[in-house]
């Protein structure tokens, strides 16, 4: 099932990818970053928000989740990205390891770090059941990555979750976004979107293909071959200044 | 309902439609070239109470803004308003509070409002608030009319006990007034709910003016001149005073009032029997028994009986019915001359409640500070929340006055901390109550205010500021208040075990508040143990989102809480069945539980608990597709 949003608000996007590991406890995944980003939509049309800190969006976020009556339990990645029309800016806080590309002329000019803890452990945001503090991995909003930068008109840019760069390799993506570098036609943009999301779950599901996270893998001393099935969440957008 | 027009209907997020001129008639109703427009809230000014904290956007005022998010769903959201309180539950705990001179209570009284700002002016057709979750609270509607001052209610009503809970758009029928208006104030009585109330948003409708046009009206109404005094122009009558003026005047009235009365026949001619009682009237009575009948009064009735004559005037201006004053419920009249006459009057001042008062400069700091310097020498109660007009002078007036202060009330003083300057606190020694709820104070402050007042009984610290540590208070009061009666604690922040444990040796404890507390501890364990045991007159205790409360710790409360009275367990995860059952066994004085969020317990058994121990078990309401949680 789907356990991340993704969340397209005036010049602001966001993913969220819920870690998975809380099925076992009897806790839907989905929930905790679905909760995150719809929270950080509200925030934005907030009089107090400050377009050039997502962290701060993210924080307060975050901080939300403890002021619930109905208690959400989970953990998860995020990375939000605001662009500032005025001085053509996009300001961007990354946790873990969703993660964006800026592709201009065929190029990647811009990406996310990943931050990870050790092998296929990503940081993340957490709040766990009461009394598992201390085996969870809990990390703070203000250790996110950020970045800002200037983009140009016409500049793509790719907000996804792991499961997307994890399958795809760098080649058939920058192939795929020089298609519509400049591109205004939303339809186009929601066709192109699918397509990647579309060859992220085939490729997830080859076994003999040695996709990026087979790579890392072997980079780890882990055998691995294939894709990584996960799930995939894909947010696009073209720069029109 | 909003009524509909023809013509353009518009939010305030895209009010650049293009709109006819509107000709503004005063008071015959314009033609066809009429335009309505709609407006979601914009901004909220003033309130006196929320449910979440200051930075936060659950369950606060903030959500009364813009579109509604979650109506037409019906449910408990943290996308709606909510109030802190609900009920009469407040009002039965250790805690609660007497209204200060409860004669002028004999209209509707108000618990709590909120004040919200529109973007354009119009005038005022009508008003719908979206309410998502136990509908019925709102009791007043008043709108502000910046161009004569003055608020005037729109609306009223007491409040409905049979209102059915299902979401609603509340619109009731508004008074007309013909002036523009951009400021709306709700005010809610929540004595039939029977849970929070929630309020999605809310919707002003009005014809859309030109404010410059009303202002140059207002003022054109004001300068003109009435027949009577355009008469006198015409004669150019000019007042001319003869010498000895007063003593002409007292030998009439003394001597030659009867006969001209009688004269003109305004007395009867009649003889009475001489076997009757001669008369004796209002003002033949001694003062004491005068006194005693205006103490009945209300405070607009006893000033209306100073104009009625002299005697009366001295007895209804005497300080010895100025004793209690509470201007609360005339918020909207309370002014600079209002406080000025006051301060002839009540010079034996003891109990004021000055709250809600003073919103848009109604009140000049200095005319208050005059008003505390002449009156308030000897005032033992303060009540002062929600008073906009309050700066850092007015405080250190009330410092240097009211040193004898046993209760103080200063909540919802949130936005200027140290503008504010509560230094004034450390001159009291006498406080049994303090109220600081949604306020920032300095954590080196309140603690030295609990040392240097040992008398203290009851301490209200919800939403306090995140400089402040439970536990640090806590280790106070059970060093310098050992006879504290009641805390709150609710939604504050860095309470632990060790709070819970100091707090076990404040035996005369009977209510406390630790909603939203203990975030950082996974089950307060022992302590909370030892706390019951050590209290055992406690009659309200509210646990409310301590997520690790489990069995074994409400085992406790049914050993060691005979006197339990309301209990609160919302969204305590950890709670069984069998533990329930146990606790409505055990506690036997038991009259309030709240369950709402206890995901392991059903509506079926709840429901029948409620008829089996009459105890009123609150739920969190559940929409019909999901009977029951698992």
């Amino acid at each position: 099932m789907c356990n991340k949003m993704m969340k397209w608000s005036d010049a602001i996007s966001g993913v969220a990818d819920g870690v998975g590991g809380w099925r076992s406890y009897g806790i839907d995944p989905g929930e905790f970053s679905s909760f995150l980003m719809k929270t950080c939509e509200r925030l934005v049309n907030c009089a107090s928000f400050n377009p050039q800190k997502p962290v701060s969006l993210l924080a307060y976020s975050y901080c939300e989740l403890l002021e619930q009556k109905k208690p959400i339990l989970g953990s998860s990645t995020a990375c939000v990205l605001i662009l500032n029309r005025e001085n053509s800016t996009v300001y961007t806080a990354n946790i873990g390891d969703s993660g964006f590309i800026v592709v201009r002329k065929g190029e990647i000019v811009h990406r996310s770090e990943e931050q990870q803890h050790y092998f296929n452990t990503p940081f993340q945001l957490s709040l766990p059941p009461p009394g598992h503090g201390d085996n969870v991995l809990s990390d703070s909003p203000d250790s996110a990555d950020t970045l800002s930068f200037t983009v140009k008109d016409g500049d793509v840019i790719l907000v996804a979750t792991d499961g997307v760069f994890d399958n795809v390799p760098t080649k058939l993506l920058l192939d795929t976004l020089k298609e519509i570098e400049g591109e205004q036609d939303a339809v186009k943009l929601q066709m192109t979107a699918n397509t990647i999301a579309l060859m992220a779950r085939s490729l997830a599901f080859d076994s003999e293909f040695m996709s990026p996270f087979a790579i890392n893998a072997r980079k780890n001393n882990i055998n691995a071959i294939g894709g990584k099935p996960d799930d995939i969440t894909v947010v696009l957008a073209t720069v029109v200044l | 309902m909003i009524s509909e027009t023809d013509t353009s209907v518009t939010s305030s997020e895209d009010l650049t439609t293009e709109e006819a001129a509107l000709e503004i008639q005063d008071s015959h109703p314009a033609p066809e070239e009429v335009i309505l427009i709609n407006q979601y809230a914009q901004k909220v000014i003033d309130f006196s109470s929320q449910y979440g904290s200051d930075t936060s956007i659950s369950y606060t005022a903030y959500n009364i803004t813009g579109r509604p998010s979650k109506f037409p769903d019906y449910g408990d959201f943290p996308e709606t308003f909510a109030m802190r309180t609900y009920g009469r539950w407040w009002d039965i705990a250790p805690s609660a509070m007497e209204e200060l001179q409860p004669t002028n209570f004999h209209d509707i009284p108000i618990h709590d409002f909120i004040v919200v700002e529109f973007e354009e002016f119009v005038i005022p057709e009508a008003i719908a608030v979206y309410e998502t979750y136990n509908p019925g609270a709102i009791v007043k509607i008043w709108a502000y009319f910046s161009t004569i001052s003055t608020w005037k209610c729109l609306w009223y009503s007491f409040p409905d006990p049979y209102v059915e809970k299902r979401p609603r758009i509340f619109s009731p029928p508004l008074k007309k007034v013909a002036l523009p208006t951009k400021i709306i104030r709700l005010e809610f009585n929540h004595i039939f709910l029977d849970y929070f109330t929630e309020i999605d948003g809310m919707v002003l409708t009005g014809r859309k003016c030109d404010v410059g046009e009303i202002c140059d009206a207002a003022a054109m109404r004001k300068s003109k001149k009435g027949p009577i005094l355009r008469k006198l122009e015409s004669v150019q009558f000019k007042l001319r005073q003869i010498e000895n003026h007063k003593d002409i005047l007292k030998d009439f009235l003394a001597n030659d009032l009867g006969n001209f009365m009688k004269e003109v026949g305004l007395v009867h001619e009649d003889e009475k029997e001489d076997n009757t009682p001669p008369q004796i009237t209002l003002k033949d009575l001694p003062c004491e028994i005068l006194f005693k009948i205006l103490s009945y009064l209300d405070l607009v009735s006893i000033f209306r009986t100073a104009q009625v004559c002299k005697k009366l005037y001295d007895v209804a201006t005497d300080p010895f019915l100025y004793q209690e004053i509470n201007l609360k419920p005339y918020w909207h009249a309370v002014c600079d001359e209002m406080l000025t006459t006051l301060t002839k009057r009540a010079t034996l001042l003891k109990k004021l409640d000055i709250s809600w008062c003073g919103l848009f400069h109604s009140i000049t700091p200095s005319v208050f500070r005059e008003f505390v310097r002449c009156c308030c020498k000897n005032l033992t109660h303060l009540r002062m929340n929600s008073c906009k007009f309050i700066n850092a002078f007015c405080m250190e007036v009330v410092g240097s006055v009211c040193v004898n202060l046993r209760e103080l009330c200063l909540r919802n003083y949130s936005k200027s901390p140290s503008v504010l300057n509560f230094h004034c606190l450390k001159n009291l020694r006498f406080l049994e109550r303090l109220d600081l709820f949604r306020t920032q104070i300095d954590s080196d402050l309140l603690l030295m205010t609990l040392r240097y007042n040992p008398g203290l009984k009851h301490l209200n610290l919800g939403i306090c500021n995140s400089t402040v540590s439970m536990d640090d208070v806590a280790v106070h009061i059970a060093r310098y208040n050992r006879s504290i009666v009641s805390i709150d604690m609710w939604k504050s922040h860095f309470l632990s075990s060790v709070g819970l444990l100091s707090l076990s040796q404040c035996h005369d404890l009977e209510e406390v508040d630790f909603g939203w507390c203990l975030r950082e501890e996974a089950s307060p364990g022992d302590s909370l143990r030892i706390l019951l045991k050590g209290c055992p007159k406690l009659k309200k205790v509210f646990l409310a989102a301590i997520r690790g409360i489990n069995d074994r710790d409400l085992e406790n409360i049914t050993e060691f809480c005979p006197n339990l009275e309301q209990l609160d367990l919302m969204g305590v995860l950890g709670i069984t069945y069998d533990m329930c059952y146990k606790i409505l066994s055990n506690c036997r004085k038991l009259k309030m539980l709240d369950l709402s969020f206890c995901d392991q317990i059903d509506e079926i058994q709840t429901a029948l608990w409620r008829d089996v121990f009459r105890v009123s078990i609150k739920r969190n309401f559940v929409p019909p597709d999901h009977p029951f949680i698992t």
